[in-house]
């Protein structure tokens, strides 16, 4: 694959601007906007139904929206020529006609962007289909259409990947393949956006997230901030627990007795708690800063969002 | 657009409802044959004063009957069949000008179902010929073949109206089942009720019914069928043009306006 200078400069691609939704009478998104930069993986995060299928689909040209816009590289999706060949999706990996086999069906998809024979041979290869070229999909597993919508989004060799949910029906083979399928395009400079209801998922691939509840944006943040933003205070084991809990407890810090026999400590940073411990003597066996899980910032956050069915969620 | 057009032939190609469907319409001219082979047999062995009296509806425009339908099965396949798994938003991301769409797969699903729908009736008129030879039956052709070449070249234009008009249905109905119900209510449904609507509307209502358009742009009339007679060759092209373009307006109108 050709490279791409990475995009170092600010520079966004996919640009979501007061976006807006509704079907009927039921709003899908709500005046969401966000970017999408180059370079990295972004992960598009919220509980199914969040509107994230909406949003993609809305930026792929194939629905209208109420309003507000979606650019990809400052255009809108329909204007362009051999769209496959700028931007590869993978919307929904089952939604394919089981008749026909890989190459039947990656080879009108390469037409009708002119895409050369050689590229269809190259992303089953990828894939890891070459040996199911040419074997009916309808006989594919879950795991397989996948693997072969990942080669329909990698057809036109696209600077630009929007992918929902890749990794459902995936085996863990399959779903390490992916993560560092997508992380290397990052890598290149490509831009990357993945959605996922999942947060166990992104942390291990994304490294910026967009994450929405109701159709509305509820951070754009990087993983790093997002934990940041929810310390849980600092775990610390002593063999004279008691009268450590007590210190601390005169120096100002909040301290809850941990399920595991140690000492949850807020307010104080680990290295005032280890100077004090020092101090007085008191020996530590372990000092460590916790952070929430993401999984548990994501629900509070996706909670607020539910409850309050609006902005950003505080703790 | 020569783009869209290569894809969209590649896609009908690639499926399997294609080849169901030109199965079918193959095997139906063999049934045509076997009727043609049944009744030269049966002539065979009637007295001679009773055989100026037997009749055989002509094959070819029998078959034409069955491709009709099976062709506007396939036209409402090619694009319900898109709608029913979804593949349609794949098919839009790949074409983001429906319009274009719509034209592509107007025209391939046209001229598969011109080109095959000519030969399958050629193929039953020839068969026919050397089957029955010289026996005299009523409704079989006295003329030599190539006269009946107008004839049977309106008749792959009829089977021609009903692939798109099968197209256009499952466009605008995007579920296979609406789109069949309303194609046999075209093909067969209507033709019965209009047969029995009371004189002059039965001819004139039969006149501009699709199954009786081939006839009339032939100038042969539909002797053998419900359809009318009223109308020149001329008005019944017109009239099958406009079984094609305004469903294909309506059609152009939904797929643009509507979410994929």
């Amino acid at each position: 694959m050709r490279g791409r200078g990475a995009a170092r400069d600010g520079r966004t691609v996919i640009d979501v601007t007061d976006l807006t939704k509704g079907y009927g009478g039921t709003v899908a998104v709500d005046r969401l906007t966000f970017h999408v930069k180059p370079g990295r993986v972004t992960g598009f995060l919220g509980p199914n139904g969040a509107g994230k299928s909406t949003t993609m689909r809305v930026i792929l040209g194939l629905d209208r929206p109420t309003a507000g816009t979606a650019l990809i590289g400052g255009r809108r999706y329909g204007e362009m020529r051999h769209p496959l060949r700028e931007v590869g999706a993978l919307l929904d990996a089952t939604a394919v006609q089981g008749g026909r086999t890989p190459l039947g069906h990656l080879g009108w998809i390469a037409r009708s962007n002119r895409i050369g024979r050689e590229r269809v041979a190259a992303v089953l290869e990828l894939a890891g289909l070459a040996g199911a070229a040419r074997t009916r999909i309808g006989r594919f597993s879950l795991g397989m259409k996948q693997r072969l919508g990942i080669a329909a989004a990698l057809l036109g060799d696209p600077g630009v990947l929007m992918l929902d949910e890749p990794v459902n029906g995936l085996d863990p083979d399959g779903v390490r393949w992916i993560r560092g399928l997508l992380r290397g395009l990052a890598a290149e400079g490509r831009t990357v956006l993945l959605s996922s209801h999942l947060m166990s998922e992104m942390e291990l691939t994304a490294d910026h997230l967009v994450v929405i509840g109701r159709g509305r944006l509820i951070a754009d943040t990087s993983l790093g901030e997002l934990a940041a933003r929810f310390p849980r205070g600092v775990l610390v084991r002593s063999p004279r627990t008691g009268e450590l809990a007590r210190l601390l407890a005169e120096a100002g810090a909040a301290v809850a007795t941990g399920a595991e026999g140690g000492l949850t400590v807020s307010g104080l940073g680990a290295a005032e708690i280890g100077e004090l411990a020092a101090r007085h003597a008191i020996p530590v066996h372990e000092v460590t800063p916790r952070t929430a899980s993401l999984e548990d910032i994501y629900l509070r956050l996706t909670d607020g969002a539910t409850e309050h069915a609006a902005g950003r969620a505080e703790r | 657009m020569t783009d869209v057009l290569a894809a969209e032939w590649r896609k009908l190609w690639s499926a399997r409802s294609t080849r169901l469907v030109l199965a079918v319409v193959a095997a139906s001219v063999g049934l045509m044959a076997l009727l043609a082979w049944y009744a030269a047999n049966l002539w065979d062995g009637l007295p001679p004063a009773r055989r100026s009296t037997m009749g055989l509806a002509p094959l070819p425009g029998l078959l034409e009957w069955i491709a009709s339908l099976c062709f506007a099965v396939l036209g409402v396949i090619s694009f319900t069949g898109e709608y029913g798994t979804g593949m349609i938003r794949l098919t839009f991301t790949a074409m983001p000008s429906r319009r274009s769409v719509l034209a592509a797969k107007a025209a391939v699903v046209g001229a598969l179902a011109l080109a095959c729908g000519l030969a399958a009736v050629a193929a039953t008129s020839l068969l026919g010929r050397a089957i029955i030879g010289g026996r005299t039956m009523r409704g079989q052709p006295t003329e030599p073949f190539l006269q009946e070449l107008p004839q049977l070249g309106a008749m792959g234009l009829s089977i021609t109206t009903f692939a798109l008009l099968g197209l256009f249905a499952g466009a605008i109905a995007r579920s296979t089942a609406a789109a069949v119900a309303v194609l046999v209510a075209i093909w067969y449904v209507i033709p019965i009720v209009v047969n029995n609507v009371p004189a002059p509307w039965d001819e004139r209502l039969g006149s501009v019914l699709p199954g009786a358009l081939a006839g009339q742009m032939a100038g042969t009339g539909n002797p053998y069928s419900v359809g009318g007679s009223l109308l020149s060759p001329l008005a019944a092209l017109a009239v099958t043009a406009a079984y094609v373009l305004v469903p294909y307006g309506l059609a152009a109108a939904a797929l643009s306006r509507r979410d994929a």
